[in-house]
């Protein structure tokens, strides 16, 4: 028998259920999440439109990161706080 | 929120011992600091190690530190275990202290003097802040004086904090139960578990399968081998000198010590490889992005200073290669941890593209006997005496032959022209480069004239991209043109490469054969992106 010192990242990172799908996005609040890449608001700007017109989306809450390189600071998250989706926008 | 010179409220709290504590008797004889805390509230318990540091520094006088916690005796009293917290906490039921300071969010600290009145006050974490109370209370104990908050310590200069739990409870939110206090960065972490492997199995190859490696052989981290190691650090093996991101794993002395065995490093290796993983750890260096980014970009670490040649790390012939065992098993241990305990597997976390050699192995050291200039170590504000590493989002190298030119600037010419073509070509200002001078370039440079800063200046004013470039729209770097500055080089008109010359950071290196420098391009550099970071060779 040989003892090995595990060399590997042991805690539990946790399990989380994804949230319940929208039934529909009519009247719904969306919010969109520009991760800064280069494009990134270009194609945001046609989505906001066809949510509203083809869909019925209420309203549409546009936040974006300051940087793409790094997760979402607090304040930018808490900006989607008290919305009923989000959709982030990855670009290039 | 109190300021400076206003009269701090006298009051009387009950400390986590159940004894009485007053404010006006606590000043009678001088400085007392008052930091409001939340026990939940990562930056407060980001700044706890620090009060702590500063109460430790004030010897007998160490209860002048105070805490006032916004939350409960048991939270508090897990708070106050946790970091072994030296000094008085007093509990502010009810918040009626805290709305009497009224400090918009916690951390917030209060100075107040003998005669009651407000000092100096701040809210959040600031290390600059922490070290001119220090410095007040220090001094007006006729202490000698002490940086209490380093500024290479792996936590970030500033940080803001949480809501101040009376502003909260003002909201009349419902933000529902409190989550696990998160700790940006803990003193300790869990030990290591043991894996017992049969003798029926090969340990090598269980390494490979049990993906602590599986992608090159390791020598198998066993318990004697990562002791002899462990005897040899004078760290505890719990503490932690980072957390790896983008899992945040603990990088834990006996975990960065597994990792060091797996990739053949010697006992000895470890003084510079734990400054290794503080720098990388270090938020200015992001590795988050470097790891997941699908660019090429890893930490290539540049050591320099004694310590280079005490430890037995290459600086000269083939300093890139396979030339020495420091280098290619200090490296490595690097990339070990960045996948062991930052996750970054590649196709999983890690989705670069292309990656490149240097994910195996990226290290190499300055050549101080072959340069003409000041250290990088001395550039970077070390004694010449100490040694530092400096970790650099690196992508492969490129090599530069200029074995015609007799002048220094014949020599930086050339190198500019690679240097042009770094991240992309058309793509100016976004990134910073380390170019490499090979010793005999260096020796004509030196020749001409040029020290470091001149030659750096003269590769900044003399790397460009012709505006012909620019003729196909839709090409990269071709959107951000409005914003690039246009000169002028040999004559023609170009938009300048870089925003700044610090973004070329000049290091000589290699063999005293062969008129090859190298030049390495960069990942998105400052703020947004990554920046290098330097942090000292010590314990």
């Amino acid at each position: 028998m040989t003892t090995l010192v595990n060399p590997l990242f042991e805690a539990d990172s946790g399990s989380a259920e994804p949230a319940p799908r929208l039934d529909t996005l009519a009247g719904k609040k969306l919010g969109l999440l520009d991760i800064s890449k280069p494009g990134g608001s270009v194609f945001l700007d046609r989505l906001e439109t066809l949510l509203v017109e083809r869909h019925g989306v209420a309203e549409v809450v546009r936040v974006a990161k300051p940087t793409y390189t790094k997760p979402a600071p607090a304040d930018v998250l808490e900006g989607l706080r008290f919305v009923d989706g989000v959709i982030e926008a990855l670009a290039d | 929120m109190l300021a400076t010179k206003d009269v701090a409220a006298d009051f009387t709290l009950r400390r986590l011992d159940g004894e009485a504590w007053s404010l006006a008797a606590a000043t009678r004889d001088g400085l007392v600091l008052l930091a409001f805390v939340e026990t939940d509230c990562p930056t407060c318990r980001l700044a706890a190690p620090y009060l702590k540091r500063l109460a430790e520094a004030l010897g007998d006088r160490g209860e002048r530190v105070v805490a006032v916690s916004q939350d409960g005796e048991l939270e508090t009293r897990a708070l106050v275990e946790t970091y072994r917290l030296p000094f008085p906490v007093l509990l502010d039921d009810g918040l009626e202290v805290s709305r009497a300071y009224d400090p918009p969010s916690v951390p917030a600290l209060f100075l107040v003097d003998g005669e009651g009145r407000v000092l100096r006050s701040s809210v959040g974490f600031e290390k600059a802040e922490i070290n001119q109370v220090a410095d007040a209370m220090l001094s007006a104990l006729g202490l000698p004086s002490r940086i209490i908050a380093e500024a290479d310590d792996g936590a970030p200069a500033l940080m803001p904090g949480c809501s101040s739990r009376h502003v909260e409870h003002g909201l009349d939110v419902d933000t529902g139960p409190a989550p696990e206090p998160i700790d940006l960065r803990p003193e300790t972490g869990p030990r290591a578990s043991r894996v017992e492997v049969p003798d029926d199995v090969d340990p090598y190859e269980y390494c490979m399968s049990a993906g602590f490696s599986p992608f090159l052989p390791v020598v198998p981290p066993t318990a004697e081998r990562v002791d002899a190691f462990l005897d040899e650090v004078p760290l505890p093996p719990d503490a932690v000198l980072g957390l790896v991101p983008p899992c945040y794993g603990q990088a834990t002395v006996e975990k960065v010590a597994a990792n060091a065995v797996m990739a053949g490093c010697r006992p000895e290796h470890m003084e510079v490889l734990f400054p290794m993983v503080r720098a990388m750890c270090d938020e200015r260096f992001n590795l988050h992005g470097v790891q997941a980014t699908t660019h090429s970009a890893t930490p290539l670490t540049i050591l320099s200073g004694p310590a280079a040649e005490r430890l037995g790390f290459a600086s000269g012939a083939g300093v890139f290669g396979n030339t020495a065992r420091a280098n290619s098993t200090v490296g490595r241990a690097l990339q070990l941890i960045m996948t062991n305990l930052g996750g970054a597997r590649p196709g999983e976390i890690d989705m670069a593209t292309l990656a490149s050699p240097g994910r195996f192995s990226y290290c190499i050291a300055e050549n101080h006997a072959d340069s003409p200039w000041q250290p990088l170590h001395v550039d970077r504000g070390y004694a010449p005496e100490e040694s530092a590493v400096t970790l650099f989002a690196g992508a492969g190298l490129s090599v530069v032959s200029e074995h015609t030119a007799r002048t220094g600037a014949g020599v930086l010419r050339t190198l500019a022209a690679t240097l042009a073509t770094v991240w992309s070509w058309r793509s100016c200002g976004r990134v910073e480069a380390v170019v490499v001078i090979c010793p005999e370039h260096a020796a004509t440079l030196a020749a001409d004239g040029f020290g470091k800063e001149r030659a750096r200046d003269f590769l900044y004013d003399n790397t460009g991209v012709p505006l012909r470039a620019y003729e196909h729209e839709g090409t990269e770097g071709t959107q951000l043109r409005a914003s690039y500055e246009e000169i002028l080089i040999d004559g023609e008109p170009h938009y300048r490469k870089f925003a700044d010359p610090s973004q070329i950071l000049l290091v000589v290196a290699g063999g005293t054969a062969g008129k090859f420098s190298g030049v390495i391009g960069g990942w998105l550099s400052g703020p947004r992106g990554s920046q290098m970071v330097t942090y000292p060779v010590r314990w």
